[in-house]
């Protein structure tokens, strides 16, 4: 019996050393073990909001440098997060990830700052991308320049691989994102666009926010978005209005508050285009969001078009993954169906993951066990296919 | 570097005591148990710092995991063919 139990307990730990064997050489040798290893060390710091210690000990330790260039739509500022060791021998360049983020100064959000270190203890170089048209809480597709100047100094950044550079838009930051990866001067060498809350198509995007409701899966479902994209919708189109509609509509709609209602004498201020979008943004006149709509101006129909990404989506090459959390309080959930849908119809390789566990861009604190484990899988997966290209 | 290194040592005795009950080891050594312990944690410090060098910190662990069990594995037919050389060159002729 005694004899029995050494041979078990002998076979056991070769089947360990087996494992073990196998194990490592997975998750060191192969590039799919490599991307599994940074997932698995970067989902807690993601899910936690800090870096976890094995990932400050086991990981390279990180630099910070904040870096001003110039392009033909004014000052890009790039604060830029990299690994101070040398790239290793394999697979030999470094990832680069550019991370354009939404409107307003973003540079020091606490997840964000988290988010460009914690790649960078993986061996990876972030640039975070931002201008002074974001900073005004204004979008434009004039700012996929700065996103084009920065890719093109990351191409010939000390340490990266050129043909591992990936583009991760963060809610407004989409439209700089999407033109610049569909910018024929980069296009065929973005390695991938990943678009985290971001929107569609701005003229639909003012429809939903005019019904205070989405449509998800054949149901109609109450939505309420908070003042920042008001805000940023006000900021985006404020070249096309007067002094008069300008003064009033940031006052309807002011930066991180909601505003009080306009008076009848005020809005009798307003000129069309102006109290079309006043009613949209305001949604007190759900019911004629697609008469509102119409009489815009032809120059803001144009311009809502010229901010979003629908208007370059055949023009981007690189693969699409869509990340989009199902009740963001900022941009409906439904921007990134119709994204999805877009994509599916002209074949765009594309991959969509809905979440739960954030709010807009910003991961929810205190999160139940079973809720961590369904999405946690789904973050991982998501990491998983932006971590492969740099392993 | 430090706080890695320790751990490899770590994974490397630990490895060895795997390799003991694997009954990997021969007789090789004196004391020969203890041996594989020695020779697990200091195959697993060299796999780790050959890790960081090829790969990056971050898979020097796992790098450190399979180049020792490689090495408790492989190691000791050699390391006996050694010995086993070294004592019949010392050994007096008659």
């Amino acid at each position: 019996m005694y004899q029995q139990n050494l041979k078990m307990g002998q076979r056991a730990a070769q089947a360990v050393l087996a494992l073990l064997l196998g194990a490592g050489c997975f998750l060191s040798l192969l590039p799919w073990g490599r991307a599994l290893t940074r997932s698995a060390f970067l989902l807690p710091a993601l899910i936690s909001a800090s870096e976890p210690a094995p990932l400050v000990v086991a990981g390279d330790p990180v630099r910070f440098r904040r870096v001003t260039i110039s392009s033909t739509n004014g000052p890009v500022f790039l604060d830029i997060y990299e690994p101070t060791t040398p790239p290793p021998l394999i697979p030999g360049g470094r990832e680069a990830i550019i991370d354009v983020v939404g409107v307003g100064d973003n540079r020091h959000v606490p997840q964000l700052v988290n988010l460009s270190r914690s790649f960078a203890h993986e061996g990876i170089v972030v640039v975070n991308v931002s201008t002074p048209t974001l900073f005004q809480y204004k979008v434009s597709a004039r700012d996929g320049e700065a996103v084009v100047q920065a890719f093109e100094l990351l191409e010939r950044w000390p340490g990266v691989d050129p043909h591992r550079i990936g583009i991760i838009a963060f809610s407004a930051g989409v439209t700089p994102a999407c033109v610049g990866a569909a910018d024929p001067r980069i296009r065929d060498r973005v390695a991938f666009l990943a678009v985290f809350g971001g929107y569609f198509d701005a003229t639909s995007l003012l429809g939903t926010i005019g019904r205070r409701a989405q449509v998800i899966d054949g149901h109609t479902q109450p939505w309420q978005p908070d003042s920042t994209p008001l805000y940023a919708l006000v900021s985006t189109v404020s070249s096309l209005l007067s002094p008069t509609d300008n003064k009033l509509l940031r006052k309807a709609f002011p930066v991180n508050k909601i505003g009080p209602p306009l008076t009848a004498q005020q809005q009798a201020q307003l000129s069309p285009d102006a109290t079309a979008i006043y009613h949209l943004l305001k949604g007190d006149e759900p019911g004629n969001v697609d008469r509102n709509l119409t009489v815009l101006s032809p120059q803001m129909k144009a311009l809502l078009i010229q901010v979003s990404p629908v208007s370059v989506i055949d023009q981007i090459r690189a693969p699409i993954q869509l990340l989009h959390d199902r009740n963001d309080p900022s941009i409906p959930f439904t921007q990134s169906q119709k994204f999805a849908a877009a994509l599916a119809r002209i074949h765009h390789p594309y991959d969509f993951a809905a979440y739960s566990i954030f709010s807009h861009v910003e991961i929810q604190s205190n999160l139940g066990l079973e809720k961590l484990l369904s999405e946690g899988t789904k973050l991982f997966q998501a990491l998983y296919r932006i971590l492969l290209v740099g392993s | 570097m430090l706080m890695l290194s320790l751990f490899w040592l770590l994974v490397g005795l630990l490895i060895g005591i795997l390799a003991n009950a694997a009954k990997l080891r021969s007789a090789w050594v004196r004391g020969g148990s203890v041996g594989m312990l020695g020779l697990g944690a200091l195959v697993a410090l060299l796999g780790g710092w050959l890790g960081t060098l090829l790969l990056g910190t971050l898979f020097a662990t796992a790098t450190a995991i399979w180049i020792t069990v490689l090495g408790v594995a492989l190691l000791p037919w050699p390391l006996t063919w050694c010995n086993a050389w070294l004592r019949s060159r010392s050994s007096p002729t008659p």
